[in-house]
Formats: C-alpha cells, structure tokens, sequence
C-alpha cells in the first residue's frame, strides 16, 4: 500500500517536471481554464434568478453550479481521454515497454500515469466554489468515489485502445451523453421525464447531485446516502470489470506483440 | 573465455527454453472478425528454441536483421507470449511468473526514446527506480551508484536529450541495472554507436557487469567482432531457428584453421552475413562523451528532443 503511495507520488512528480518543461504551454491552460470560468460567470450573472425553479435544490446560484458541473465533465473527460492518451502517449514516447519490464503492474502504471491530469482538472474547483458551508468530508467521499467510476470507464476505454489503437467506443458513448444527460450545464430536471431515465444510467448524474449538495448546501452523510450508494454500487462492478478488461486487452496485445504499436 | 565448462563444475541455470515458439497470426481486419474468416496466415519468428544458458555467463545471440532476435529477447523479458513451449528464466516461467521474472532481470534496449527525454538523466533513473520499488534516500544512493558505474555522474542533471547517443545507450545500461538483476538483456546495444564508441560499451560491459559484478548477460548482435569477443558461448540464429551454438574459438575449429565468424554464419546458414557497423577499432569511446560537455556544453552529437 505505501509502495502505491509512494509510486503515485512518483508519477506526479514526473508529469509536474514534465508539464513545467512546457512553462509556456502549462500558463496557457490555466489562463484558459480561468477565461472559461470567466466566460460562465458572465453567463450566470445573465441568468440572474429566471432559472431559480430547478436551481433551488442547489442553493439557487447558477455560477457555483455550472463550476461544479464543468469541473466534474474535466474529470470525466480525464478518465475517459487520460487513459487511453497516456496508453498511446508512452507507446509513441517508447517509455511504455521500459516501464512493463519492471515489477510494476500494467494497471498500476496506467492508473498513476493520469494522476497529474486529476489534479490539474481539480484546479476549477478550488478556483471558484466557495466551500464555507460546505460538508468538505462527504464531497471527498464522493470525489473518490467518482474518481473510482470514471477511472474505470476510462480503463475500459484504454483496453479498446491497446486492442484496437484507434476507435473507442465507450469514450464516444460516455462523452457524448454524459455532458447531455448528466446534468453539467443544468439541473436534470429540465430534461422530459423520459430522457431523465437515460440520465439515472450515468455515474455522472449521482455524482454531481451528491457533490452540489455537499458543497453548495453542506448535507450530511445521512442525506446523500442515495447518491454515495449509487456510487458504491457503480464501483462495485465497473472496477472489476475495467480490470478484466485491461488485463486481457494486455495479454492480447503482448500475444499480438502489439503491446508498443499505436 | 569459457568459464563453466572446466572442472566439471555444473552451474545453476540462469535461462532455459524448451521449443520455445512464437507465431504471429497476420492480423485481420474488423469486418473479417465479424464475417469469422479464417487468419490469413503467420509469421513464426520464434520457432522451437531450446536453450540452456548458466549464470554467469555471457550468451550472445547472432543473426540478421528479422532473424527473431528481439522477438525471443521480449518473450524472455515477458513482453510478448509465446505460442509454444516453455521458458523459464532464472527459474520462474514466463508466462506463469512474469512478475517473478521481471522482478530478477534488467533490460537494455538501444531505443533511446525509451526516456523521458525533457526529464534529466538522474529524473529519469530516480522515476524508473520507483517502478523497482525503490523510493527515497534508497533510490537516490542506488541511482547515485549506478551514475558513477556509467561513468554519467557529471551529466546526471543535464536533460536527456541533450545526452549523445553513447551518453544514452549507458543510460540505458544503468536502468537496467537499477534492480541489481541477476540476468541482464542486452538487444543489439551497440547498434546505433560509433565503432570507438561501441568499442568503449563493449570494454564496459566486459570490465563493469562481467568481471566486477557476475551478471548473466544475454545480448542480441549484428556484430561479429562483438560477439567473438564479448560472449563466453555463441548462438547463430536464422529464420526463427538456433542453428548452432559453441564457443566461438569452437566454432570457428569445426570449420578449421582459419576460419572465421561470419565462415561459420554462411556454412549453418547459406547466407552470407553482413554486419551493421565496424567493430575493433581502439577508440576513447565514452570518455569522449565528457570532454564533449566540458568544451562548452556540447555533448558531440546533438538529437532534437520529444
């Protein structure tokens, strides 16, 4: 476990020397990130109060909401890009097969490999949410827990990637319903009650509801027990089935002897 | 030099293979995997090898380019899977203990993209440690030590691509050294060497890993010169297939007086062998590489970076 730990620290440490290499590409994203934040500020002061009916649940403030709701798409697209472009990225670097010739675990190195782009993604968050108030314990639990649902689509999504270099379906899917249905950019419950049904499918849905109520309206443990338990259950089988995904999408490539190929 | 077969002494097996073979099935298309069509065919780059190679030993493996040399190399590093037979290395089998095996070989590959190349030499030997489950003060004074062997302690906090490509090939020497391996894979690593460079790699190699440290070495040629004078036994590999293996001083005798390497490579295989590069020439190799940075940074030849 502290071996983990202690790898993972590794990995952040080479992808900040790496990204630092690049000062002038690292200062570009962040006053990017911060110009897209902008841009929502001005869209919210816009809305005003018209939209107060659905955002009420949520403590009424459109510009803290679409915050959480992008953050989260950033996390989501992390996994599911992250994943397989750190995949293709040490295969065409040539860094992949030197690192699985040591005793580290294929998954482990693929997993940690994305860690840096978790923590940029997080900088939105800490930008412009206001966490007085906030229950800061149950929205880290729930952080974790999206972290472990959409790390595991993105493993899936990377198993595709080793087998087929290029054309991922579950990015495609998860992508183009997640911003849709899984309410970034609004509440849900302005979508037809139909459509609805499609958002209670997505890891997406739960984990923005349970985050928007930890940290815009401090609920308890106790109140978000329908979100975090959707969460586990999600966890429950999207991990080993990413993880059976990953290992035989390994093995067919070192059968293939593609393992390098992109 | 033939070191295990005086005195009857039997030494423990450092790698064993038995008909070990690898086919790659030509790869089909979607729509043929859906239409269930029947593969177009394989290549076998691998075909029944045996092998028995005893620690300590140095165990070249000559043949051209597409002879399988890489192949059987990967399959014993537990990169690719074999379709048949066995292998075992330093006696835990390939496809059963990968992590047993990984966890007791180093690997040199002459891939210099293999590093990070905006990270310095000793980022990159520090995060390639941590892969060997070295962390902290320990990796540091192994990395430290393993700097000084490669003789790269001066350049250790310069990038890698601003290394020269001998500067990178011990690099790629100390990483594979990082986990103290009993047996270390060597693919073709004077290949894209200068010949005083190469010559520097190989008195390296024989002085530093050989003599000081008793590694099992099992290293990949396209260099006669190399393999006659690096390797305790020789095997020349052709079309997937072992074709002979001896000592070279052996092997050349079987062919009588005056025979050479390359005599011995077209009479097994009835081709004639042509070499990558020169080999013999006495040159100041790597300590070039130093002097190169002390005139004012250059490191000789510069690459672009990644």
């Amino acid at each position: 476990m502290i071996a983990i730990y202690r790898k993972a620290l590794s990995f952040v440490r080479r992808s900040y020397v790496l990204q630092m290499s690049y000062k002038f590409e690292f200062f570009l994203r962040l006053f990017f990130m911060f110009f897209n934040i902008l841009t929502y500020y001005f869209v919210a002061k816009l809305i005003g109060t018209a939209g107060m009916k659905y955002l009420e649940p949520y403590g009424g403030d459109y510009f803290s909401f679409v915050l959480i709701g992008i953050a989260f798409s950033g996390y989501l697209m992390v996994s599911l890009r992250g994943f397989s472009e750190s995949v293709r990225d040490e295969q065409m670097m040539g860094t992949l097969e030197a690192m699985l010739v040591t005793p580290t675990d294929a998954s482990a190195i693929i997993t940690l490999s994305t860690l840096w782009s978790f923590i940029f993604a997080s900088f939105r968050v800490l930008l412009g949410v206001s966490l007085a108030g906030a229950n800061v314990l149950a929205a880290l639990i729930i952080l974790v827990l999206t972290i472990v649902c959409f790390s595991s689509i993105g493993i899936l999504s990377a198993s595709f990637i080793m087998i087929f270099k290029r054309g991922d379906p579950i990015n495609m899917l998860f992508m183009s319903t997640s911003e849709l249905f899984g309410g970034v950019f609004f509440p849900i419950s302005v979508l037809p009650a139909w459509l609805q049904t499609v958002s209670h499918l997505l890891p997406m849905t739960y984990s923005l509801n349970g985050m928007r109520h930890a940290l815009l309206q401090g609920y308890t443990l106790r109140e978000l027990t329908p979100e975090i338990g959707t969460l586990v259950l999600f966890s429950a089988i999207l991990v080993p089935l990413s993880l059976l995904a990953f290992r035989y999408a390994v093995r067919k490539a070192k059968m293939e002897g593609t393992l390098v190929h992109y | 030099m033939h070191r295990y077969s005086g005195g009857g002494i039997i030494r423990e097996t450092a790698i064993e293979t038995c008909k070990l073979t690898k086919t790659f099935v030509v790869s089909r298309g979607i729509t043929d995997l859906i239409r269930r069509r029947p593969s177009a065919g394989g290549i076998t780059p691998v075909d029944g090898v045996d092998l028995l190679i005893r620690k300590g030993e140095v165990f070249g493996i000559l043949g051209p380019n597409g002879a399988g040399k890489t192949t059987l190399i990967k399959i014993l590093c537990t990169l690719i899977l074999p379709t048949g037979g066995e292998a075992r290395v330093n006696g835990f089998d390939v496809e059963k203990e990968s992590g047993r095996v990984r966890e007791s070989i180093g690997l040199v590959t002459t891939d210099e993209r293999s590093f990070y190349w905006r990270l310095t030499g000793r980022q990159n030997l520090e995060f390639f440690a941590s892969l060997h489950n070295f962390f902290s003060d320990d990796a540091r004074y192994m990395v430290d030590e393993l700097l000084g062997i490669v003789d790269l302690k001066y350049a250790a906090d310069e990038r890698f691509l601003n290394y020269s490509a001998g500067m990178k090939q011990k690099m790629a020497i100390a990483r594979g050294l990082l986990n103290d391996p009993a047996v270390l894979f060597m693919d073709e690593p004077t290949r894209s060497l200068d010949p005083g460079a190469a010559q520097g790699l190989r008195d390296f190699i024989k002085k530093e890993i050989v003599e000081e440290r008793g590694k099992t070495i099992f290293i990949s040629t396209h260099n006669l010169a190399e393999a006659e004078e690096l390797c305790d036994q020789v095997a020349i590999f052709d079309d997937g297939k072992i074709k002979v293996i001896g000592t070279p001083a052996d092997l050349k005798a079987s062919l009588g007086d005056g025979s050479k390497l390359s005599d011995v490579f077209l009479h097994h295989t009835g081709k004639r062998f042509e070499e990558r590069g020169g080999a013999g020439v006495t040159a100041p190799g790597f300590r070039r590489d130093r002097r190169g940075l002390g005139r004012g940074g250059g490191f000789g030849r510069r690459r672009g970076g990644v």
